[in-house]
């Protein structure tokens, strides 16, 4: 061994005095330091000369420490994946972006026997961030790092503005750095490019809640705003998924309404034609029809009206009746049927047709009594009437369908509103699809 | 999460638009009226429909 | 180191100030108020702190890399103008003799390369890619640095407080090479990154309080 080698030294014992009061010596303690401007002593009340030389370091650290106050406090020790980690060292780095500053914290985490960790927190969004041992490729716009694809979100310099405590190298205030963000969430993978140096980062996203939990933090964390460039998606693993569930029920739907059709059909149980002279009704209007039976179990019937009116109407006052249990069903439809030209061209309103499905009625014998009512210079008129017994209601698939449309339209819609979201604060903002409104 | 949710939901319209149809439900408001006498078949006219005519308010004060 | 211990100059008691720059603290016995006078105010929030010389490896450290058992026997202490970091020097037990960095605890193994051809220290640039053994690497940090110090067992005797560029590669499945320019011919390590755990490492240095 060369005897002109150094000896290894170890660093200095720090220096330290204590804050004592100058009239009487005692010590000052905590709680008479206080957040007060004057400090008093606790033994004999006399307050502290603010030019005392100790009292003025405190005073001098506060004044440039307090503008910016690490959300962790430097030697907090936390628990990250099963380590203990101690914070030593905080930042505070920003970039601008079209002339707007943001800013944002990162945090060392030391533990003796394992690498360097990093904590990074932007408006209540937090990553835990490690140096990459393996390089990753860079493709055009993406970087694949062990052969994940992670996409381009920005490029920009970031310039170190508040540094406190201890980092791997000497950081300085206006140290600055080009940096590239790739995200793949929950993770971003970033490159750090200064004059001699590239250095790739793979960071996870955390939730303020786990780090509070992680280093005992009292009180909440800050909240998250917004959404951030790796920030896990609540609902995009779902929408792929549900649309999938969404066509089987579909299909299921329309399965469902043909094996109805199919098994129930009873058809035609009732069916007749009347006609109405001009001038009538005349005196009693209603009648009642022919007995018919309805058969099968409990189910509804279809009751049909046709007129052949044009540019009139007729309206029908209706009651099914068992003959039997003098149970009635009461109802009234009404048929018109107008039609032109103008200056659009030709037009039709209504229709010569009518239908209303009655509900659960139980198998019997019924006849309808009918009562019509007509304008009374009419042309005559001729309807029939007819009674289909157990008919397939088309407008339950159809509530059915929408039901089930509905909700996946609703989880697609709040991911692709959380991804736009994410994807506005990178250097590739989705179009704006907002009407009236001109580019921001 | 939502995916069991939504299959959950899914099977519930699906077994309630089949029950409905089952039941022979309808989509129409029809009133019902219990005990019309037998001889409405020989005097139609003398069927009172309740609610069947009058859509609005038709009594006094 | 990082949480800097003294005494209460009022009770004698050990007082721990909370991180390397914190200047005050209280003694836990006397409960006096104690404040730290050797900290350069103009550099708190200007400038980080020196990272401490706190490799857990040390002299006879003893660990197994590739399934040979290896012990550390020497130490170089590298310094830049912003940090520093470790070169262990370690013999295996089939007497290879390799070198395990250590860079903030970031751990690499390599081993001296007798591979000709290589750049001279102004030819290497950030980002560039060298292939040696049939393996890419990247050049992605140089650094201009000089010995602060050494420790044990070397296989060289050199000191001269002089400038002299490292750079570092990397690659795409964590391999790791040096370039050294100390000498008058470029000398090339290669190897790869290891994880602390992998190491097994054995005769560790004790750190109080963890």
């Amino acid at each position: 061994m060369s005897a002109g080698t150094p000896p290894l030294s170890t660093p200095p014992k720090p220096q330290a005095k204590a804050l004592n009061c100058p009239q009487c010596g005692a010590a000052i303690t905590l709680r008479a330091l206080g957040h007060a401007e004057t400090v008093v002593c606790e033994s004999c009340h006399s307050i502290l000369d603010a030019k005392d030389p100790n009292l003025q370091i405190l005073q001098k650290f506060e004044a440039v420490t307090g503008e910016v106050r690490p959300l962790i406090p430097l030697g907090t020790r936390g628990k990250l994946r099963g380590t203990d980690y101690e914070v030593i060292g905080f930042q505070r780095r920003s970039i601008t972006v079209e002339g707007i500053r943001y800013s944002w914290h990162e945090y060392v985490l030391f533990n003796p026997y394992k690498a360097i960790r990093y904590l990074t927190e932007y408006n209540g969004h937090w990553n835990d961030i490690s140096v990459c041992k393996e390089l990753p490729i860079v493709q055009f716009a993406a970087a694949n790092y062990l052969g994940e694809i992670y996409k381009h979100f920005q490029s920009s310099d970031a310039t170190t503005n508040f540094v406190l405590g201890e980092f791997p190298w000497q950081v300085r205030v206006g140290e600055h750095a080009a940096v590239t963000e790739y995200v793949k969430p929950p993770r971003v993978l970033s490159a750090e490019k200064s004059a001699n140096e590239v250095t790739w980062s793979l960071g996870e996203y955390m939730y303020g809640a786990d780090i509070w939990k992680s280093f005992n933090l009292p009180g909440a964390p800050p909240e998250a705003v917004g959404v951030y460039e790796n920030q896990p998606s609540p609902v995009s693993e779902n929408v792929k998924g549900i649309w999938g569930a969404f066509l089987a029920f579909a299909i299921f739907l329309v399965v469902l309404m043909a094996g109805f059709d199919l098994i129930s059909n009873k058809g035609t149980a009732f069916e007749s034609t009347y006609l109405l002279n001009s001038g009538e009704p005349k005196g009693e209007a209603s009648f009642v029809t022919q007995p018919f039976d309805l058969a099968g179990r409990t189910s509804n019937v279809e009751v049909t009206t046709s007129a052949n009116v044009s540019n009139s109407w007729i309206y029908l006052n209706y009651a099914l009746i068992n003959q039997d249990t003098g149970q009635a069903w009461d109802f009234g439809r009404e048929v018109s049927y107008y039609s032109g030209y103008d200056s659009d061209g030709s037009w039709t309103e209504g229709s010569q047709k009518d239908s209303v499905v009655i509900p659960s009625v139980p198998a019997g014998h019924y006849y309808l009594r009918i009562e019509p009512e007509v304008d009374p210079n009419h042309r005559p008129i001729s309807y029939s009437v007819e009674a289909k017994r157990n008919v397939t209601v088309p407008g339950f698939f159809g509530i059915a369908f929408l039901a089930l449309l509905l909700p996946a339209i609703a989880i697609t819609w709040r991911s692709i509103s959380f991804e736009r979201a994410r994807w506005s604060e990178s250097d590739h903002p989705p179009m704006l699809i907002q009407l009236g409104n001109s580019e921001e | 999460m939502f995916r069991k949710v939504y299959l959950a939901y899914g099977f519930l319209v699906l077994g309630g638009t089949g029950f409905a149809q089952y039941q022979g439900w309808s989509l129409d408001r029809i009133n019902q009226l219990k005990n019309v006498p037998k001889s409405v078949r020989d005097n139609p006219g003398s069927y009172r429909s309740v609610y069947g005519f009058y859509h609005h308010y038709t009594g006094g004060k | 180191m990082t949480q800097p211990v003294s005494n209460c100059p009022n009770c004698g008691a050990k007082i721990v100030f909370q991180w390397s720059s914190s200047v005050q603290t209280v003694c836990q016995y006397c409960k006096s108020i104690l404040v730290r006078t050797d900290v350069d105010l103009k550099r708190v929030g200007q400038v980080a702190d020196l990272p401490p010389d706190s490799s857990p490896i040390q002299l006879n450290t003893e660990g197994i890399y590739r399934n040979k058992a290896f012990v550390v026997g020497g130490r170089i202490l590298y310094e830049y103008d912003q940090g520093g970091w470790n070169e262990w020097h370690f013999t295996m037990n089939d007497g290879t003799s390799g070198w395990l960095s250590d860079a903030q605890n970031e751990y690499a193994i390599s081993f001296v390369s007798n591979t000709t051809g290589l750049p001279t220290a102004g030819q290497v640039k950030v980002g560039q890619q060298y292939t040696w053994n049939n393996q890419s690497y990247t050049v992605s940090v140089i650094t201009p640095a000089h010995y602060r110090g050494v420790e044990g067992e070397l296989p060289f005797q050199y000191w001269d407080k002089t400038d002299v560029t490292f750079a570092d590669l990397r690659s795409q499945t964590g391999k790791f090479a040096t370039l050294d320019f100390s000498g008058d011919q470029p000398a090339l390590y290669l190897g790869e990154f290891v994880e602390f755990d992998d190491l097994k490492l054995k005769n560790l240095r004790s750190f109080e309080g963890w």
